[in-house]
């Protein structure tokens, strides 16, 4: 199985993925074809999956059945830490940063590990310049210069939220899963977070997990509806918005005449 | 600037001290101050599991008794053997223990952790007893010569001078602490921390958590070895309660609690105030657990920081009232 190569343009692709919590399947044959450098969402009620999906790809599961792909390459059974080496970064649902430690800190762990600084004993971590300056130019860039040497912890909900996001991002990832990134924002917060998506994953494939339809047709290049660990659709924004099955099951109409 | 020449007066006042130590103390006060040291030591090397990985081990003395017997061991079996390679092998038997161990600690933190640590030093403990025809079981092995070492220059240095062995042993613990305390500040040192604050961040950062907590491990146990090394040709006698009793495990502990934890420097301010206290109730001995507890209540109660948490608030204070008399007699005003 090992030799199956997937076709070059698809970053990543699933096949015939199950998962199970005990008796009770989560997943149930997942087929996923990520085109590169476009932003894949991922959609569908609350308890549809999605998050164990992103644990699957991502390594903290090991599927039931079924195989992973990533760059072509059979990553199935593989860990977090390997493919986050490979490239595939991820960010989370409930901010899971460094809260005891500045955002600077925070961002130059990242920084470290773009730079594939793992296990180095032998030097000052503070008088490595390039990393310094680095870290200094993101938090500009993310615009938390300002909040520089603040505890992660004492950040607004609005700018950790921003940090989360921006942990995944600064590792430089081929490919990244976010995972609900402007859930509990307000509608201000949340244009901005688009903004910042938008600008942050320039030239990089996406799967996004999101709530926000607004955030979602606004972002993705195709979709993917998840209804009970099945996928119901996948397709362009509009195939997606006119597809009935999708309609009766998750998109009120009301929501997709907003969004429209 | 002026922090700088603040700093490095401190630095020369602690050499100078120590440098200075065999000639002011007499032989029982130089015992006590090398015997702090070497705690010291130990209470750093088990801070760096506790504080910088949040790492709770009960059962440290394991790697300290190690570091212990292995010296002794190779310093009674193979005559001739040098004084420094001697705490090379307390240090290597140390790492290779915790070698040993690390397949099953790292996969584990918190109470497992803890508990894990325990049993392993409990079983330590068994297996020196039980091969008490090598280790002398509770008797334990004592009565051998220190080496002398030969230095280039300044000829033969004996040993068995409390004043020279104190030089080398003192000598030895500064460079193992400057050690440990320039590994918290390398890239490596701040992946440690984020160990401690969210291990699964740091996996998805790319960074495997298993083999960096085994590095750390394999340092913390190194440099406890290095202490029990010096610890038992000090002693001049290694014995299972000695080093691997109870206390052997938990007194580091305490200390850490006492100093502070968090911070790299506390627990040496931790072992000094323990050492002060037990010193002073010597002449009561049944009534010094209980003013250690005490202290140790007080603490936890009103000082959850440390005592290193009295000299942040003065730091503090000493600020706000020199800033104070700078407004008031210099009419200096910031917010103008």
């Amino acid at each position: 199985m090992n030799d199956q190569h997937e076709p070059a343009d698809h970053i990543l692709t699933t096949r015939g993925l199950n998962h199970y919590f005990g008796e009770r399947q989560v997943l149930t044959d997942i087929q996923l074809e990520i085109q590169r450098g476009t932003r894949h969402a991922i959609i569908g009620p609350n308890g549809a999956g999605k998050t164990t999906l992103f644990n699957t790809i991502t390594g903290k599961y090991k599927p039931k059945s079924g195989r992973i792909f990533f760059k072509g390459k059979d990553v199935t059974g593989f860990k977090p830490d390997k493919l986050a080496r490979m490239g595939l970064g991820r960010s989370f649902q409930i901010n899971s940063t460094f809260a005891g430690l500045s955002t600077f800190q925070n961002l130059r762990m990242a920084i470290l590990a773009r730079r594939k600084i793992r296990f180095n004993f032998f030097r000052f971590l503070d008088k490595i310049k390039s990393v310094t300056t680095e870290t200094d130019a993101f938090l500009r860039r993310i615009g938390l210069a300002a909040e520089r040497n603040l505890p992660a912890g004492l950040l607004s909900y609005g700018k950790h939220r921003c940090l989360e996001l921006s942990l995944a991002m600064a590792v430089d990832p081929e490919l990244v899963l976010l995972d609900e990134p402007a859930a509990g924002m307000s509608r201000e917060e949340t244009h901005k977070m688009v903004e910042l998506i938008r600008e942050l994953t320039q030239g990089k494939s996406v799967i996004i997990i999101e709530h926000d339809m607004d955030v979602v047709f606004s972002l993705a290049d195709r979709i993917t509806v998840l209804h009970h660990g099945e996928i119901l659709a996948t397709g362009s924004p509009s195939e997606i918005k006119s597809n009935q099955e999708v309609k009766d099951a998750y998109l009120g109409e009301a929501e997709v005449g907003n969004a429209a | 600037m002026k922090r700088q020449f603040g700093k490095w007066c401190a630095w020369a006042m602690i050499l100078g001290g120590l440098y200075m130590a065999p000639r002011v103390l007499g032989v029982f006060e130089l015992n006590v101050l090398l015997g702090t040291a070497i705690f010291a030591l130990f209470s750093l090397s088990l801070n760096l599991l506790l504080s910088f990985t949040g790492l709770l081990s009960f059962g440290h003395a394991m790697f300290f008794a190690a570091g212990a017997y292995g010296t002794v061991l190779v310093l009674t079996r193979l005559s001739g053997f040098p004084l420094l390679p001697l705490i090379g092998i307390g240090a290597a038997a140390a790492i290779g223990l915790a070698l040993l161990l690390s397949p099953l600690l790292v996969r584990v933190s918190g109470h497992a952790f803890a508990m894990l640590t325990m049993a392993f030093s409990q079983i330590m403990y068994a297996t020196v007893m039980k091969l008490s025809h090598i280790t002398g079981g509770n008797d334990g092995i004592s009565g051998f010569a220190i080496p002398s070492v030969s230095i280039p220059v300044v000829g033969v240095v004996d040993m068995a001078l409390e004043q020279n062995f104190y030089y080398f042993a003192i000598s030895i613990l500064g460079l193992s602490a400057w050690v440990m305390w320039f590994f918290t500040r390398t890239p490596f040192g701040s992946i440690m921390v984020g160990i401690r604050d969210n291990p699964e961040r740091v996996t998805y950062l790319g960074f495997s958590v298993p083999l960096s907590k085994a590095i750390i491990l394999c340092v913390s146990a190194g440099f406890a070895g290095v202490a029990g090394s010096i610890y038992a040709l000090f002693q001049n006698m290694v014995s299972v309660d000695g080093v691997l009793g109870p206390l052997s495990s938990f007194s580091p502990l305490i200390n850490c609690f006492i100093g502070g934890l968090g911070t790299f420097i506390g627990p040496i301010f931790g072992t000094g105030i323990g050492t002060i206290l037990l010193e002073l109730m010597s002449a009561h001995p049944e009534q010094a657990q209980l003013v250690f507890s005490l202290v140790l209540i007080a603490i936890v109660l009103f000082l959850p920081g440390g005592v290193i948490m009295l000299y942040w608030k003065a730091n503090t204070r000493w600020m706000a009232v020199r800033q104070n008399i700078q407004n008031r007699f210099f009419k200096r005003r910031i917010y103008e």
